[in-house]
């Protein structure tokens, strides 16, 4: 017996430990899961803002070793190059000598001798548009364009190292001009057989020569070269700089006191002037012209050392002028050089203070690096990631280069930013095209407009039948029916948005595009037969067994009402837009007011998201309503209050924060909302508010973009940041609607 | 009184009514238009021959008719079927062009895998190599036959489910081999040659097969059914091609209820056809499924221990105040973030990391880095993970305090008296938002966009393959269903049935799911509270 008691207590002893041990197990495990939790809302957020914020990182730059170039050839640098791996750099001397080096150690890895097409190899300059091209002017006056081209080469047998291979051609050469030796040469070749050089004389005039190669039908190559000399009479001044776009078919000239030229060589017979004018009035130089990649926009540098992009818009003559758009990061000297990138915007700006690059768009100043060498050589690497130039020592200096979102900027984000080819600046958003020169267009403002104005209209819609509807389940319904509107609503939220998206716009968007008149009509009948219902009902309220109806069956007396109304509507529509409308109200909207009728647009919206805002406002603020102690109503209607005068001035009043917590939720619901404006809106980012037409909230465009969006690119990211802002909004409208709810509950009790 | 009717506000409380009236007659026509649309789909419909006023004539089931968009006067649309002949599957007729309408007894609709329904008059059957006994023009033959297809259909299936088993465990040898490559493992290495001397068998094994499989159908297709259009135009169609026939102007009221069970059955245990506007549901079913399962795996845990701290461990104060804050915060934030950050956290991150981990040999074909049903799964349950901490901490709370009291005083640890007497009670509550959760997840179509949801799975995230649970496989969903036919799918007009059929299944599904949540919830606060006031 005492046996048995003895090993029972130990027993319990060890059950009473291992309890214990259990608690404080459990204790930690649930704690550790409850702070999860937490941790988890802020790590959204941090993750979001961490993919979104390299966006704004500024560019990196990383200086390379230089390669001792100068002593072991003869004369000057007139060129230098690099491949976009940053393994190899070359430089062409002015005796045509074009050694490659091995950046990193700084070793030859060959040497090629250049020769001139005619005459001595010596050369007279080089110019370069900071492409792995370079157009050679020799002795005599010839002219030879070289392409340098560099290709990764795997090796199979070595384990698949990579090494660079590097191959230079000649793309064209001309023969020396009958007028002399000229003192600098430009020349472009391109795909479809066009070949253009032009000169620069010592005595200031500039030459134009022109070859064309066509094949015609039969297989036949024609050749045709003309010669022409540029007028260059309207101008004042004298050439300072000259640029020839890349396809070789615009010409455009700066000269010494601030003029600009402009000149269409697309007929080959005739150069066409299109414009000459002052660009800065106070006649300073313009000592250097590139054209930014997609031969659309042109770059000036002038004496004062401003970086400034200039481009054709249409006036108010419907001709096209250059227009000054983007002033960029001005340095301290004169502009010596300008290149552009080969992949982006960007313009690189050289000045014997500094070599300063830009993006075009976004006007951001990118990267500043040290002094620059007057005539100094300079090139990019295709891929715009390195940058080699020569330093006054004659060594060959690189830099990699790291400027991963160079068109994006909160200006380019949130600002109005002049685009290419449009004639006023604007909000804009297109994220892609179907070419690569392509000025991504990413402004979040139209897409911020879409989500409010998408918001704003189901609000109009939600917000009175919600709150409506929720003073009347609560204060006036049955006790008995509002056991079953009130669960009837919760599964009202429960419909998935995308049934709601996909009636609105296979169903409701042709149904309303159908009988528009009768929509507007009905918005004339439902009020009217009301207020007539209600005249009928004074008189028929006197009635005894009719009475029973206004306690708390006026939603069901009303519903036939309702019904008749639109279905007079319904009937009356068309009869009324022929007679009025010339039978077709949206044909006479767009005739007589200029309003486009979208078939998916904010009346779908309105519905459609109203619809599923309802039930989240409606829950809320009949909870808030239906906890505002009774003994407020009770006091209220035995001082003789009537039932609604109850209502307006004291249950609402109580209940009005939470009435407001409900329509924060439901707006923060509706401006996240994705499925219903996707499928119901048309999804086009523009900025109207008319009633008629869609809009592309933010929501829809991350759904729809973010498949297409390659990981890590500036798209991407501006999406995460969309994704942001989305999350901010809905946080900062959340926490005010949960403060405000905590103080009701700790005002009222639970609820 | 007059007066006094208008002065003290009765009209407003009339507008009020008005209010929740509009409000849930939005609801009922949500529902009307859903279910009306939805039932009617399978129905096998009369076939009208309809002559027109210029002697054409055309035979179809009609659609709807409406008001004509100009002029006066109505018209109908008819679905003519027969594709391949007339192009398009409906014609719109203008009811003024009517001359004549009749239902011709002798009329068959023909319901094949390819092209959409056929509607004509039977001709001939001609068994080719299968039944070379069956030919002739009699009716019976034509069920004959496509009773005697339906068998050869079933082996070919089996056929073809032995190819992928093959091909399957061709595909495993060669990603080990890959695996060889990637680790450089000698050419003579054993285990390699064994490998390779496999994946030789098998290969043989799966041409064999394949030539047997094509061989079947190469037989399949000699039967053919010869049918004449309404407007005396011959057609043959194979035989195999044909699903199903009926002829719906004699059938009986019973003979269509069977026939509507029949394509109910379809619906839930067949795959798609016809870029998913034909056929079944069963692999958007599934995936739904699985997906809530999965889903429910970890919000559920979750969220219930998440709900637990926050009601009985932590202290009240402010950081219970702030959680409270951050767990309605997450219930408030918009579907979509939840999707990008399950791109940018699940997928790419940690989908990223387990690709160059355990599968660096396949790089840059993703295997996990790519949306699944795993990270689909993992995104939904954050996004529901709330609604189970709010629903789990409202039962909780309703326990009345006599109840721990009581079991403390018995002696139980904490632990014991939540697990013993605090989650039993509050188990209905626990219920309520875990299905809510999971109506949630039913629904919710935004987020699994961008984290593995497809048009179109070739294969189940469950199979017969080892190991069995494919986590990292694309999926189908009832949800993107509706989105993928009704916005993606070039024929918008013969989509249309399917959606409204998808549409009310999902609608079921949620509605009864998240009723019963409703209702559990409102029997338990009945069973709790303890007079109100």
């Amino acid at each position: 017996m005492s046996e048995n008691h003895q090993r029972d207590g130990s027993m319990n002893t060890n059950y009473q430990a291992r309890a214990k041990r259990m608690d404080r197990f459990a204790r930690w495990g649930i704690t550790l899961g409850g702070l999860a939790v937490i941790f988890c809302v802020v790590f959204i957020l941090v993750l979001i803002v961490n993919v979104a914020l390299p966006l704004f990182f500024s560019a990196q730059v990383e200086r390379q070793p230089s390669v001792a170039v100068e002593s072991q050839l003869s004369g000057n640098l007139l060129a230098v190059g690099m491949d976009e791996y940053l393994e190899t750099s070359y430089a062409l001397s002015e005796n045509g000598e074009l050694p490659f080096y091995k950046i990193s150690d700084g070793a030859l890895l060959d040497q090629e001798q250049l020769h001139a097409p005619s005459g001595p190899d010596r050369l007279r300059g080089v110019e370069g548009d900071g492409r792995l091209r370079h157009v050679l002017l020799w002795e005599d006056g010839s002219v030879s364009v070289e392409r340098v081209r560099f290709r990764p080469f795997f090796d199979a047998e070595q384990g698949n190292e990579r090494s660079i291979l590097h191959q230079r051609e000649r793309l064209a050469t001309f023969a020396p001009p009958a007028s002399g030796v000229p003192e600098r040469s430009w020349a472009r070749i391109s795909a479809d057989g066009r070949s253009t050089r032009v000169d620069l004389f010592a005595d200031g005039h500039v030459e134009l020569l022109q070859r064309l190669e066509e094949e015609n039908f039969l297989g036949e190559t024609s050749f045709s070269e003309e010669e022409h000399e540029i007028d260059l009479s309207s101008i004042l001044g004298r050439v300072a700089s000259l640029v020839l776009s890349h396809d070789g078919q615009q010409l455009f000239i700066g000269s010494s006191l601030g003029e600009l030229m402009r000149w269409d060589l697309a007929d080959i017979e005739e150069p066409i002037l299109l414009e000459s004018r002052k660009a800065f009035v106070d006649q300073r130089a313009i000592t250097a012209l590139t054209m930014i990649f997609g031969d659309v926009s042109l770059a000036v540098g002038d004496a004062t050392g401003l970086v400034t992009t200039w481009m054709p818009v249409r006036n108010e003559h419907g001709t096209r002028v250059l227009r000054r758009i983007h002033d960029l990061s001005r340095h301290d000297a004169p502009i010596l050089a300008l290149y552009p990138t080969q992949r982006d915007k960007n313009v690189i700006s050289a000045s014997r203070a500094a070599v300063h690059i830009d993006n075009m768009t976004s006007e951001r100043h990118l990267l500043t690096l040290p002094a620059f060498q007057e005539n100094a050589p300079l090139a990019l690497t295709t891929r715009g990631n390195g940058l080699v130039t020569v330093s006054s020592q004659g060594k060959m200096l690189s830099w990699s280069l790291m400027i991963p979102h160079p068109e994006v900027s909160l200006k380019t984000l949130f600002g109005k930013v002049w685009y290419e080819g449009y004639d006023a600046p604007g909000y804009v958003w297109q994220s892609s095209a179907a070419t690569d020169d392509y000025e991504a267009k990413l402004s979040l403002v139209p897409l911020i407009y879409g989500s409010l104005k998408g918001t704003f209209y189901a609000m109009f819609f939600a917000v009175p039948l919600a709150i409506f509807g929720a003073i009347y389940t609560s204060q006036f319904a049955r006790p008995r029916l509002r056991g079953v509107i009130k669960p009837t609503v919760e599964i009202m939220a429960a419909v998935p948005t995308v049934i709601i998206g996909f009636l609105a716009a296979l169903w409701l968007a042709p149904l309303i595009e159908r009988s528009l008149g009768s929509l507007f009509l009905s918005l004339i009948f439902l009020p009217t037969t009301l207020v007539m219902a209600l005249l009928v009902w004074q008189a028929a309220r006197r009635n005894e067994s009719l009475q029973r109806i206004e306690r708390g069956f006026e939603f069901v007396a009303v519903a036939p009402i309702l019904i008749g109304a639109v279905a007079l509507a319904a009937w009356c529509g068309p009869l009324i837009e022929e007679v009025f409308f010339a039978g077709n109200l949206k044909q006479w909207l767009f005739n007589e007011m200029g309003v486009r009728y979208d078939p998916r647009n904010c009346i779908i919206i309105a519905f459609a998201m109203g619809f599923a805002v309802i039930p989240i406002i409606f829950t809320i603020a009949e909870d808030a309503l239906s906890n505002v102690p009774q003994s407020l109503k009770a006091a209220s209607l035995a001082l003789g209050a009537s039932r609604w005068q109850t209502v307006w001035r004291v249950m609402l009043p109580s209940a009005s924060p939470g009435i407001f917590a409900g329509t924060m939720i439901g707006f923060g619901r509706a401006v996240g909302e994705t499925m219903i404006v996707l499928m119901a809106t048309g999804n086009t980012p523009i900025m109207d508010l008319s009633i008629f037409n869609g809009m592309r909230p933010l929501s829809a465009n991350i759904a729809v973009e973010i498949p297409e969006a390659p990981v890590d690119g500036s798209l991407y990211r501006v999406l995460f940041l969309s994704a942001v802002l989305l999350f901010v909004m809905t946080f900062i409208v959340n926490t005010v609607a949960e403060l405000i709810r905590q103080r009701l509950r700790a005002k009222y009790g639970r609820f | 009184m007059k007066r006094a009717f208008w002065r003290i506000g009765e009209p407003m409380v009339w507008l009020s009514g008005t209010a929740l009236s509009v409000t849930l007659l939005i609801a009922l026509v949500l529902l009307v238009v859903i279910v009306s649309n939805g039932l009617g789909v399978f129905w096998p419909s009369n076939l009208v021959e309809v002559r027109l006023n210029d002697g054409s004539v055309l035979l179809g089931e009609m659609v709807r008719s409406e008001a004509r968009p100009e002029g006066a006067g109505e018209r109908v649309q008819y679905k003519i079927g027969n594709r391949q002949l007339n192009g398009l599957d409906f014609r719109w007729v203008n009811l003024d062009d009517i001359a004549l309408t009749r239902l011709p007894a002798d009329a068959v609709a023909l319901e094949r895998s390819e092209y959409g329904n056929f509607y004509g008059f039977f001709k001939e059957v001609d068994g080719g190599e299968i039944a070379p006994e069956l030919q002739g023009t009699e009716r019976s033959l034509l069920e004959r036959l496509l009773a005697k297809m339906e068998d050869e259909r079933a082996a070919l299936i089996k056929q073809s489910e032995h190819l992928n088993d093959v091909s399957y465990a061709m595909e495993e040898l060669r990603l080990k081999r890959v695996r060889y490559d990637y680790e450089v493992v000698a050419a003579d290495d054993p285990q390699r040659l064994a490998v390779e001397k496999k994946e030789g068998a098998l290969k043989e094994r799966f041409h064999q097969l394949l030539e047997e499989q094509n061989r079947l159908s190469q037989v399949l297709q000699s039967a053919t059914v010869t049918m004449t259009t309404i407007d005396g135009r011959e057609k043959t169609l194979i035989a195999a091609d044909v699903l199903r026939t009926w002829q719906p102007n004699i059938m009986t009221v019973g003979e269509k209820t069977l026939f509507y069970l029949g394509k109910l059955w379809e619906l839930f245990s067949a795959e798609p056809r016809e870029s998913n506007t034909e056929g079944g549901l069963f692999p958007a079913i599934f995936g739904t499924v699985m997906l809530i399962f999965v889903m429910s795996l970890f919000s559920f845990p979750f969220g219930v221990i998440a709900a637990v701290y926050l009601r009985e461990y932590a202290k009240e104060g402010t950081v219970v105040r702030l959680v409270r804050i951050a767990v309605n915060n997450l219930a408030g934030i918009p579907s979509i973030v939840y999707g990008i950050f399950g791109l940018g956290f699940f997928v790419y991150g940690v989908g990223g990391a387990i690709d160059r981990i355990f599968y660096p040999e396949l790089l840059p074909n993703p295997t996990f880095g790519t949306g699944g049903i795993l990270w689909a799964s993992l995104t939904l349950a954050l996004l529901t993970v709330p609604v189970v901490i709010v629903a789990t901490e409202e039962a909780l709370s309703a326990i009345p305090r006599e109840m721990r009291e009581g079991s403390y005083a018995l002696g139980a640890t904490k632990f014991q008296t939540l697990i013993k007497v605090l989650l039993p009670m509050a188990s209905p509550g626990i219920m309520t938002g875990l299905i809510l959760a999971m109506a949630r997840a039913a629904g919710e179509v935004a987020p699994l966009m961008i984290t593995g949801v497809v048009k179109l799975a070739p294969v189940l995230p469950i199979d017969g393959n080892f190991p069995f649970v494919h986590l990292d496989r694309k999926f189908m969903h009832l949800g993107f269903h509706i989105f993928d036919i009704g916005f993606q799918s070039p024929n918008i007009e013969a989509a249309k049935p399917m959606v409204f059929v998808t549409t009310l299944l999902l609608v079921l599904i949620v509605l009864v799911m998240s009723g019963t949540a409703i209702a559990l919830r409102n029997r338990m606060k009945k069973r709790y509270t303890f007079g109100v006031f």
